[in-house]
């Protein structure tokens, strides 16, 4: 079988380095790592759940440990900042129309961070009471 | 005129991964800023009121279906999300190869995800 030679030399690992366009895009990519730490913790969370109020007790101190919370608190800024990048495609994506008229691109971002807001009132009203 | 290529096999598996990346990144956008603020900040700061998450009320609000809702949110398919993602990070800086890397991604997400809501189920069952 005939393999046609590379048109274009390998790129080089820090291709990403020398332009801030690639540069965000890259910590675009990698807000997904302090994710993956919620979701371990959570993880763990429900498993001391089902082990009973012991193991449940001494995941909440590990959740209070201070490298414990300063890495959720990356993941909040990571999610919040995903939000923001995430919510400016859709409407590139997928414009929506009403009748003749283009829905504007700021009222479907508007949307999705009210969608962020009903979350967020939902968790109020699951646990901001005993 | 079409050219055939025995070595370029098409991913017919990837509108699968695909789906599961987008689920995933709407979980992400909206669910898991909360989830972060309450379970990861205000729980453990002491801000929330001393009996919302004790054992029993966590428990009886995890195990049953709006806990498995919450995994699915928050753990499986932004499990799958990251797991895409990584995937493509890994490409990018030419880390491994891409076959193997993305049967350690997607298995380790479908394994986690798995035990996410194996301990519901099994916590629904007691």
């Amino acid at each position: 079988m005939h393999k046609p030679p590379r048109a274009h030399p390998p790129l080089p690992r820090n291709w990403w380095l020398k332009h801030r366009f690639f540069i965000a895009y890259m910590a675009r990519e990698a807000t997904v790592l302090p994710l993956v730490f919620f979701i371990a913790c959570l993880l763990a969370g429900t498993v001391a759940l089902l082990r009973g109020p012991d193991a449940w007790q001494s995941w909440l101190g590990f959740m209070r440990s201070p490298p414990v919370v300063a890495l959720n608190a990356l993941a909040l800024a990571a999610s919040l900042y995903h939000a923001w990048t995430f919510f400016q495609l859709f409407p590139r994506v997928m414009p929506l129309r009403l009748g003749k008229r283009a829905v504007p691109a700021s009222l479907m971002v508007a949307g999705q961070w009210a969608g962020v807001l009903a979350v967020l009132l939902l968790f109020v009203w699951l646990f901001g009471r005993a | 005129m079409t050219k055939h290529h025995p070595e370029r096999r098409q991913a017919y598996d990837e509108p699968l991964w695909w789906a599961l990346f987008s689920a995933g990144g709407v979980c992400f956008a909206l669910f898991v800023p909360s989830a972060v603020l309450f379970l990861a900040l205000l729980l453990p700061a002491g801000l929330l009121p001393a009996d919302a998450l004790s054992h029993q009320r966590a428990s009886s609000l995890l195990f049953g279906l709006p806990g498995l809702i919450f995994v699915g949110a928050t753990i499986c398919l932004p499990l799958f999300h990251a797991a895409h993602r990584i995937r493509h990070g890994l490409f990018d800086l030419t880390l491994g190869s891409d076959g193997t890397n993305k049967w350690l991604m997607y298995g380790a997400a479908a394994l986690f995800s798995t035990l996410a809501l194996g301990v519901v189920l099994l916590g629904m069952l007691r």
